[in-house]
Parts: C-alpha cells; structure tokens; sequence
C-alpha cells in the first residue's frame, strides 16, 4: 500500500492507495505514529483508492483511532467505495469512526470544530 | 470447471502473494466484481485465521486454499496445518466495539453464500465457502 500525505491546515491527511491488510495495516500504523511524534493528532484517512480492507485492516484503523483518542486528537475518513463502506457497516465500525463522504465534507467539519 | 490448489508457508508475506494469485484467478476466469470482493474477503480472513492461530506463523506449517470455480458459484477450502481451531471458532464471542481483532469469522459469514468450519484429519481447521455468482450487490448471500 502507498501512503502519500499533505497537511491542511492543523489537519494532516493521508491518501492510502491499495490494499489495507495485516501487512500494510502495520505499516499504516507506523506511519501515523511518526505524525504523532511530530505532535500532529488531527487526522484524516481518504480511502478513495483503498481497493481492498480486511478485519486486519479494519483492526489497524481502530489501532489508530484509539492512539488519537487518546492524545485528544481528531480521527476522520471519508470517499469509502461502497464495499468498504458494506463491511463498515457489517462490522457495525460505522458508528465508531467519522466516515464522511468527501475529504472536503471531513475538513470542514474540522475547521467548525476549531472554531468552537 | 476450474480448480486451484495454492499452498503458502506461513509467513506475514504470503498474505500479499496469496491476493495477487486471486487477482490472478478473478482475472482468469472473469469474476464479476459483486463475486470477486466477497470472494477475496472471506478467503483472505480465513487465510489470516490459518497464519495466525491455526499455524501460529510456523514457516514450517502451510495455509492450504483449493478453489473451484464454474459460472453458477465458486467455492473454496481454506485448511491450516494447527490443531484446536474448530474448538476456538465454535466457542468465540463477539468482539468488543473496540477490539483490533475478531471480526473475521463474522466477515467470513456475512459475505458468503454458506460458510462451514469443520476439522480434517490432521486436526486442522477447514473453513469451506461457498458464494454463489451473478449477484448484484457486494455482500454475498
């Protein structure tokens, strides 16, 4: 899986492309803790190009949003194909993380978040 | 009718491999998408179950899928090479909201036409699916 990223703001986003499985799941991880380090908590995940999740990387994004509760932080995603969104759903997972449908929808809704 | 026989060492890297195999054989035989995702879903989880606590990730054990594909279903046996898995399966609870494992086995039931979890001769688990083709949506059933 390639993981490219860009800051927006005191966002951080990350552009996952590929597969998120165990193996890429532990790399996902990897990366979001060197953001840590760098005192970067708000997050947001696009899963546009994720063409493949397993319960493995399903376990590597709960991994991350409970480091990101922990440090206070923020942890959003959005454009889920509809088969990723399926097994959200199957999972019942859609009711933990902030799923929304466009990165911009998740990036606004973390500036009215910093305003209030 | 096609049938594959893969076997894989049981080690973190196999994963990969055993996904781009199946790409392979989705391609071959012109899986249509609605089959292919759960297809590759369940046969993933139950490959994970066999890497990580059938064979415990011994090298030495092998994660054994046989495929078979016609154009009314595909089906498909995935068998590890460890002992007591049937046992943990039948008597899992649901995992916790939070849990960063467990869901495999539920993933493993939702998209499949039937699923059954049965123990060979060895002592090892087999987890058999069985999705029927031609179904609109991308959750088998």
């Amino acid at each position: 899986m390639d993981i490219r990223t860009r800051e927006e703001g005191s966002v951080t986003v990350l552009y996952l492309k590929g597969r998120l499985d165990l193996a890429s799941g532990a790399t996902l991880k990897e990366e979001v803790k060197k953001l840590f380090a760098k005192g970067c908590t708000q997050i947001h995940l696009n899963l546009a190009e994720v063409e493949f999740i397993n319960s493995s990387g399903l376990g590597s994004l709960v991994s991350v949003m409970k480091e990101v509760r922990l440090l206070k932080g923020r942890l959003t995603l959005s454009n889920l194909a509809s088969y990723v969104q399926e097994i959200f759903d199957i999972t019942q997972l859609s009711h933990i993380f902030e799923v929304f449908p466009t990165e911009e929808d998740a990036l606004v809704s973390s500036q009215s978040v910093s305003v209030v | 009718m096609a049938e594959y026989s893969l076997r894989y060492p049981s080690v973190s890297d196999s994963e990969e491999r055993m996904l781009d195999d199946l790409d392979k054989i989705v391609c071959e035989n012109e899986i249509e998408a609605a089959t292919a995702q759960p297809l590759k879903l369940a046969v993933s989880e139950a490959f994970t179950n066999a890497l990580i606590h059938g064979n415990r990730q011994d090298c030495r054990k092998l994660i054994r899928i046989d495929l078979r594909v016609n154009e009314c279903e595909v089906t498909a046996d995935i068998a590890d090479q460890g002992h007591g898995g049937l046992k943990q399966v039948l008597n899992r609870r649901p995992p916790a909201p939070l849990a960063e494992n467990g869901r495999g086995i539920d993933l493993i039931r939702h998209t499949t036409t039937a699923a059954t979890f049965w123990e060979n001769e060895s002592g090892g688990l087999v987890v058999s699916i069985r999705l029927k083709r031609n179904v609109k949506s991308g959750v088998n059933g």
